[in-house]
Parts: structure tokens; sequence; C-alpha cells
């Protein structure tokens, strides 16, 4: 709190010479003070709006971004001339040559936007906003442990049935033992006292426990040999039925690109990228120019850090296609087009992507088997709404057919729709 | 003992039968393709945009690369060549006041336009600029130097001034040309000037 008055004493100090020779002689008398930090805030307030307004296009307080810093400007530059430069920063550039700006100039290489809107006062409570930002606090080792504590809390959640189901056999052997021992002991001690009991119980106590009888029974066999023929037929089955199938697929890319990162915290929209998702068969590999378009400027990651864009930015500048390994390979027999599905059909990326934004490196989702594409066209009702193609065929579909227009009932399982 | 016989051929069928309609879960995170069934089916032998194979020794039949040309099998157009239909805008980038002032979006604009608009925006301009324009998209905390498009200098812009940006770019943004059609940037700009800028 303290820290904040003294800071904006000093845009009084600028702007307002009365004011802060009144506020520092008087700086006892609580109410004066109050009333001068109440005018300074609304003119910081106003410098504020006008900033963020105008401004942040190119600047920022306390960072380089198109332009410089701005943070303690007044140290640097005049008021009166930094108002001369915000009207017209070419006249002090070109014409009248002034070292500072100059310099700027041949620094930054873009001349500034003239703003002739913005009155003297304007400009004032902008560079009065600019003077009370604190500088930012020195990055702390905390912030990189939360930084690490949220790539690790984005891994998939422990699935604790696994846990359970150990525990529980644990336990059980356990049980298992402590019977063993009782029934040990009780023989033991009834064994010791064999004359005191009774013909069968005698029995009881020195049956044994014959394994081979056991093994040999039919019973056992049977039940066994069944059992075994079951799992390795059925392991064939299985076997033979993936073959072709690449679900989970997770390919390693020339270039380390994380979908999480520009999909789902980025929050950038997957057709910014795959730009004929929405327009053509293919979904489109983007082309280095679109990478650019952020990576110009963006060049260190939080996940890969900065060697993976600067090799995207050398391939940019060598004009060297990227070869990133294609993920979802539908075979060459069989027909599919995305705008079909996305425009006409209306149907979410995700949908047969999986939660694209969630993966560090994307896998194939779903399995893109014949049975996988039939089974969703078998349950899919047609996107009719307010398309004029399908009214006829609708109306048709009404009058021969009960329920909703499925994509089966206009030919959606046909052979020839995908293979041709 | 021929119901021993009759329960294990019902179970034969049935463990067989619980295979069909497998999900194939079982099949791990992998790096490497598996096995394939008929590469000669699943590879197409004419070039193939996004599909590729260049591996000539282990993979002969599905072999597609297209010799020179980069390497790639998609082609560059014709210099001096546009595809059928297609005008270019050939306006210089510093040109931004012409544009501004002379370019005529070829639109009526109705609310369907302006629904159109607000898709395009929210597909190719939010990240940045926000879901209001107010530069606050979750990219601008990172790309900075980004403009609010409600700012009073664009405010006064025309239709043809954001046509113009979209296009060829200005400051740190870049041309957006390849990605966004020129109807679509006239929808874009549409929506900016009538509901973003419109709102308050």
């Amino acid at each position: 709190m303290s820290f904040l008055k003294i800071r904006s004493c000093f845009s009084l100090l600028i702007f307002v010479p009365t004011f802060i020779l009144f506020s520092v002689t008087v700086a006892s008398a609580q109410g004066d003070k109050a009333s001068a930090a109440s005018g300074n805030q609304e003119m910081i307030q106003r410098g504020e709006e006008l900033f963020k307004g105008n401004c942040t296009q190119c600047h920022a307080v306390h960072e380089k971004v198109v332009g410089p810093a701005l943070t303690g400007i007044t140290k640097r530059v005049p008021m009166a001339k930094i108002i001369k430069f915000v009207h017209n920063p070419a006249q002090l550039i070109s014409v009248e040559k002034d070292k500072y700006f100059v310099d700027l100039y041949n620094e930054y290489k873009i001349e500034m936007t003239a703003f002739p809107g913005l009155s003297d006062n304007d400009i004032k409570s902008i560079v009065a906003y600019i003077e009370s930002v604190p500088p930012p606090a020195p990055k702390s080792k905390a912030d990189t442990g939360g930084d690490s504590g949220e790539v690790a809390s984005s891994e998939p959640k422990k699935d604790y049935s696994e846990l359970i189901l150990v525990l529980t056999v644990i336990t059980l052997i356990l049980v298992a033992i402590t019977l063993l021992v009782f029934i040990t002991v009780i023989r033991k001690y009834l064994k010791d006292r064999e004359d005191t009991l009774a013909e069968e119980d005698k029995e009881l106590v020195n049956q044994k426990f014959d394994i081979n009888a056991v093994i040999r029974s039919k019973g056992f066999i049977i039940t066994v040999s069944v059992i075994f023929s079951m799992v390795a037929i059925r392991a064939c089955w299985v076997g033979l039925m993936s073959i072709g199938i690449e679900q989970n697929y997770a390919p390693k890319q020339p270039i380390p690109f994380s979908h999480k990162l520009h999909a789902g915290d980025l929050k950038i929209d997957c057709g910014y990228c795959h730009t004929g998702v929405y327009k053509g068969k293919q979904a489109n590999i983007p082309g280095v120019n679109i990478c650019m378009n952020c990576h110009s400027v963006v060049k260190e990651g939080p996940v890969y850090g900065k060697a993976a864009i600067a090799s995207l930015i050398d391939h940019y500048e060598k004009n060297k296609p990227i070869q990133w390994v294609r993920v979802h390979n539908l075979p060459d027999l069989a027909y599919f087009n995305h705008a079909q599905h996305t425009v006409v059909g209306g149907i979410e990326c995700k949908t047969c992507h999986g939660q694209i934004d969630t993966m560090q490196v994307v896998r194939q989702h779903a399995n893109l088997t014949m049975g996988w594409c039939i089974n969703c066209h078998r349950e899919t009702v047609v996107n009719a709404k307010g398309n004029a193609y399908y009214d006829r065929l609708l109306q048709f579909h009404e009058s021969k057919k009960k329920g909703d227009m499925k994509v089966e009932d206009i030919g959606g399982l046909e052979c020839s729709k995908c293979h041709y | 003992m021929k119901w021993i016989l009759y329960i294990s051929a019902t179970l034969f069928i049935a463990s067989i039968f619980s295979a069909c309609n497998h999900n194939f879960d079982h099949i791990p995170v992998h790096e490497n393709t598996r096995w394939e069934f008929s590469p000669q089916m699943y590879h197409s032998e004419a070039y193939e945009p996004v599909t590729q194979v260049v591996d000539r020794e282990n993979y002969p039949e599905s072999y597609n690369t297209s010799p020179g040309n980069n390497g790639m099998n998609v082609r560059m157009p014709v210099p001096n060549t546009i595809k059928r239909g297609f005008t270019p805008y050939n306006v210089d980038k510093d040109s931004l006041n012409w544009a501004a002032a002379n370019l005529k979006s070829p639109f009526t604009v109705t609310e369907e336009l302006l629904a159109e608009g607000e898709v395009l925006y929210k597909r190719y301009c939010s990240h940045c600029h926000g879901d209001q324009g107010k530069a606050d998209g979750k990219v601008a905390e990172k790309f900075k130097g980004i403009a609010d498009l409600t700012q009073d200098r664009l405010k006064a812009a025309s239709e043809g001034h954001f046509f113009h940006v979209i296009s060829k770019g200005k400051g740190r943004m870049l041309s957006h040309a390849s990605q966004i059609s020129q109807e679509e940037r006239w929808k874009i700009a549409h929506y900016v000037k009538e509901k973003l800028q419109k709102t308050e």
C-alpha cells in the first residue's frame, strides 16, 4: 500500500507540481493526501483505458514488444517531446532528426503510428498510468515449480482399481496361509492324542492329499484342455483380427509438436491450421507459413523449449518441407471425405479423433475399421435440417419407414459409397 | 460323456464369437506401424496429397514418391498461373489506406452472413483477438502486440481495411491469405464491423 502511494507521488511530481508540493509539505494532513491521490487515481484509470485501447498493440510497460518498453519514459524524454512525438513521429525522426528517436528507429526498424487524436491531457494520463505500474516480480522458483506441477497433473489420472485388486489378492493369500497354519496346528494337536479319537476321525486326520490322482482324473483333464484351447483360440483370433489395425499409433514427429498446448491450452481452433477440413477431402497438414504466423514472434515453447521452434524456423528459411509422419492412414481402397462429415454431417473433430486437445503426442484414437464406419452410419441420424438437398429424401423416407432417417437409410451402407 | 462334448463345443463357439465385437484396446501405444494386411491395396500407386511412402527398400510395392519436386508429392502451382475461378488480390501490403478507401464488399449484410462470419472469426481470429475483439485471446498473452478490434481507430476503419489486413498482414500479424478465402475475409470483416464493434 505504501509503495503504491510513493509511486503515485512520483507521477504527481511530473504532472501537477502544485499538488505534489502540497502533499509533500503537508504530508501529515491525511485528508489532503487522500484527495490528491484520488485525482491522480482518476488520471491513471483514464490512462489505463487509453493505453489498452491504443498502445498495447505495439507497446508493453516492462517488455519490449514491437516498440520499446515504456517504463521510466519520463526519465529519458521530457514530457513536451513525448507529446510531440505521439502526435507526429515522422516530424521528430525524419525532419528534426532528434538523436534519441532516430536511435530508437534504427533499433526497431519501424516508425510509430501517429496519434494526432490524443490530446495533451490524454498523453499525460497514459504516461501517468505507465509510471504507476509496478515492475513485475522476478520469477521465483515457486513459479517454475507450479509450471511443472501443471505438467504433472496433466498426465492421465492413475487408475486405482489395479491397486485394489493386488491388495485383495495379497489379503486372500495371507488368509490362506493363516488357515493352513491353523490346519497343521490342529492336525498336530489331534495326532498327539490319536488314541482317544474314533476310527472315522482317525482316517480324517491321517488323510493324505494325492495330487497325481487329481491330475489324472478325467474331469480335470477335460476342464484344463477346454480352457486352454479357448484361450489359445481367442488369442489367435484377436491377433488375426488386429492385423492392419493401427489404433494407438503415435509416431514420433520430425519436430515435436504438442496438440495439448496449441489446441488445448491456447485454444487455437483445429480449422486454423488444418484448413482443408471444412473445404475438401483432406484436412491438410499446415504449411510452415501457418506455423510462422505465431512463431515469427514466439521463439520459445513451454514444453520443448527453443530447439524445436528453431528447427521449424530453419525449415521456413530454407524453404524445405517438413516431413510430418501421417498418423491416420485410411487404406487407399476406401474413400473418405472430411468436408462431407464436418460440414454436411456437422460431426466434430473429436468424435473420430478423440480428445486431441489433451494429447501431447497425437495418437490414433479410433480403430478406423470398416465395422467402425458402418456402426456410425447405422446409428447416426442425417443432419437434414436446413439442407434442401435432403428435403425429398426426407419426404420419401417418412412415407416408407418409421423413425429418424439414418445414414444407412439413404445409402450410407452401399459398397460403392466408399469403395470404387 | 456326450454332455461334456456338447458343453465344450458351446463354450468354443461362444469364445470365438465373443472375439468378434472386439474394440482393439489391447493394441498398445506404438511408434512404428504394425502389420499390414495387403499393402498393395492400402497405399496409393498414384501420388496422393498428404500421404507418401518414401522407403523404397522396405516397401517397394507401395513406394510412391515423386522424383524431383523437392521430395514432395504436392505440386507447387505453375508460375504465373491461377486456379480456375480465382481472382488474385494483388494490392501491395503498404497500400492499406488505398484498400480501406476503395475496396467494396461483394456481400450485402444479412443475419446469416454475420452468423457465418462469427463462425469464421472464432475459427481464425479469436485465439489472438479474443472472442469479443478485445485482444484477450489465449495466444495474445504470449504473442503480444495484438490489436484491440474495438478501439476507436478501428471503429472508424472500413471493411476494406480489415480485408486488406487479413490478406496482407499488418505489424506483427502475417498474411492469412493462404488460410482464409477472399469471401471468408469479407464475412469476417462484416462480423467485426457489425457485431464486435457495436456491442457496447
